[in-house]
Order: C-alpha cells, then structure tokens, then sequence
C-alpha cells in the first residue's frame, strides 16, 4: 500500500524541513515582507532597478524625438502582422543569449531601450526587460500599453519583417 | 507498473535531478520566482511569497533525497503531487489565454504552453510509477 503512516510521515518531515530552511535562509527577505517592502510589487521593490514602466505619452515622445530603441517581445508572427513603426523583433518566448548580446549592440548611446508587447495582459515584455538588467544599461522601460494601447491611439505602425 | 529495477533507477535519476536544478536555480533568485508566480495573477501576494520561499527548497529536498535513494516513495509521491498541481496551473493558464513566463527553471524558463505540459506528464508518469511500483527483487547470484 502507497499511503502508509510511513510514507505519509517521510513527507511531511519533508515538507516541514524545507519550509524551515526556505524561511530561515531568507530570514531578512521575510523581515522585509513583514515589513512591507513587497507591498508595491516585488519587482517595483528595487529588485531590478532599472526598469520602470512608462506611459503612452512617454513612449510617443520618445518615439517623436527618434530618441526610443523599440523592442517588441511578442513572437514573431505577432509582429509581423503589425508593429511600432521602426520596432526590433526580440521575442521573450524564444530569447537566447546570442539575441541579447545582439540588441546590446543595437543601442546606440543617445537612444532609450522601450520594450513592449501585445498591451493589456502581457507581461513578456517586463520577462524581457528583466532579462536585460544587469547589463550596464542604466534604465530599461517598459511600455505595458503595448501594440493595442499604441494602435489604439493612431499612431504610426508597421507590417512585415 | 513498471518492475524492472533499472528503468525505476533512471527514472529516479531523472526526475530528481531536473527538481534539484529547478530547484536550486530558484532557491538562487526567490524574488524573481515569486515575481514569476504572482504573474500568474491566481494567488494572492502573500501566497506567492512564501511559495516562492517554500517551495524550491522542496523540490531541492526530493529531488535529492530521490537521487539518493533515501525516502523514495515519500519524496515520489511529493513529486507527483507538485507535478499535478504544477499540470492544472499551466492548462488553467493557457485556457485563461496569458502570455506567461513558466517559471519552472528560474531566469531560464520558457513561455507556459504545450512542450510545458507534456514535459510535466511525462515526468509525473515517472515519479507514479516510482511512488507506487514494487521493483523486482534481484536474481539470486
């Protein structure tokens, strides 16, 4: 029989063991949590502090200005069906180091990195951002309104490769 | 039921040692995993935190103790349990239709989808067989 008193002890000796060492060995991150530190999100919570989310407006005055290197991390066939005119393909679904090392190369040094995806619910495009920290780029932004939000307002897109 | 002692062996190897890297890998990064649980927007933050803490050293620990041929029907059977619940989160999130990342292997982790929950069938057929399967005793030498 699978479910003795055994087994059923073994696993819970289990379960206990790592719960004790999961909170010991993050005793402070616990502290923090406690505290509050979480409580605007954890990635808000200065764990990757170079992204920040900006707005529409943001993304079209960079846009306007030619200052914004646009990334689009949805797959490739969602971009090409339509994107932010000028936008680089990097999809977050399939990202490898090689695609990473390339777009690094791709900004230039006046240009802003604005990584986007489809708008609303889709959250590759902070994956992506994630990604990327920790890579000298000072700040990485990220535009959570997307190609819907973009669209939306008529401002200018592209189809194709 | 598989008997043969040997293919419970590589079961054993295998599926405890992809929980020992999945594990570790998150044990390493417990922010970004509880990042990656709360974006799957199904549990409240609290929950996400302390899964976030709890979990990968429970994957750690049986997946180990798997390998090591120490508590094996326990740790299986934890296996198993994870695997189906690790299963009905990701068919749940694809019917929900969200663009999510899986979370499984920390910062290397793919998009939540079918080769996901394929991968996770197949490692849940192996970690059942090894929770309930009797091996065949060895031939007598």
């Amino acid at each position: 029989m699978f479910l003795t008193k055994r087994t059923v002890r073994e696993a819970a000796l289990i379960v206990g063991v790592s719960a004790v060492l999961g909170l010991a060995v993050r005793a402070p991150l616990v502290v923090r949590y406690l505290r509050g530190d979480f409580k605007g999100g954890f990635l808000a919570a200065g764990t990757f502090p170079g992204v920040i989310q900006i707005s529409l407006a943001e993304a079209e005055d960079l846009f306007a200005r030619g200052r914004g290197l646009f990334v689009d991390a949805r797959p490739f066939e969602e971009f090409r069906a339509g994107h932010i005119a000028g936008a680089k393909n990097v999809p977050f679904a399939t990202v490898d180091e090689r695609a990473l090392a390339a777009l690094m190369t791709a900004i230039g040094p006046d240009r802003e990195l604005v990584v986007y995806c489809s708008g609303g619910d889709c959250l590759s495009s902070l994956g992506l951002a994630r990604l990327l920290t920790g890579r000298g780029l000072k700040e990485i932004r990220v535009f959570p309104g997307g190609w819907e939000e973009w669209t939306a307002a008529g401002l200018p897109g592209e189809a194709g490769e | 039921m598989i008997r043969n002692r040997f293919v419970l062996l590589l079961f054993r190897i295998v599926v405890g040692g992809l929980f020992v890297y999945a594990g570790v890998l998150k044990i390493a990064d417990p922010i970004g995993f509880a990042q990656d649980i709360e974006d799957y927007r199904l549990v409240p933050r609290a929950v996400a935190f302390f899964t976030a803490l709890v979990l990968p050293w429970l994957e750690t620990l049986a997946g180990a103790a798997l390998v090591a041929g120490l508590f094996k029907r326990p740790s299986a059977g934890l296996i198993a349990l994870m695997l189906a619940g690790f299963i009905v989160l990701v068919a749940v999130t694809m019917l929900r239709g969200l663009d999510v990342d899986c979370g499984c292997f920390g910062a290397l982790s793919r998009k939540a989808g079918w080769a996901l929950l394929l991968e996770d069938a197949l490692m849940l057929f192996m970690a059942v067989q090894l929770a309930f399967s009797r091996p065949d005793r060895l031939p007598p030498s």
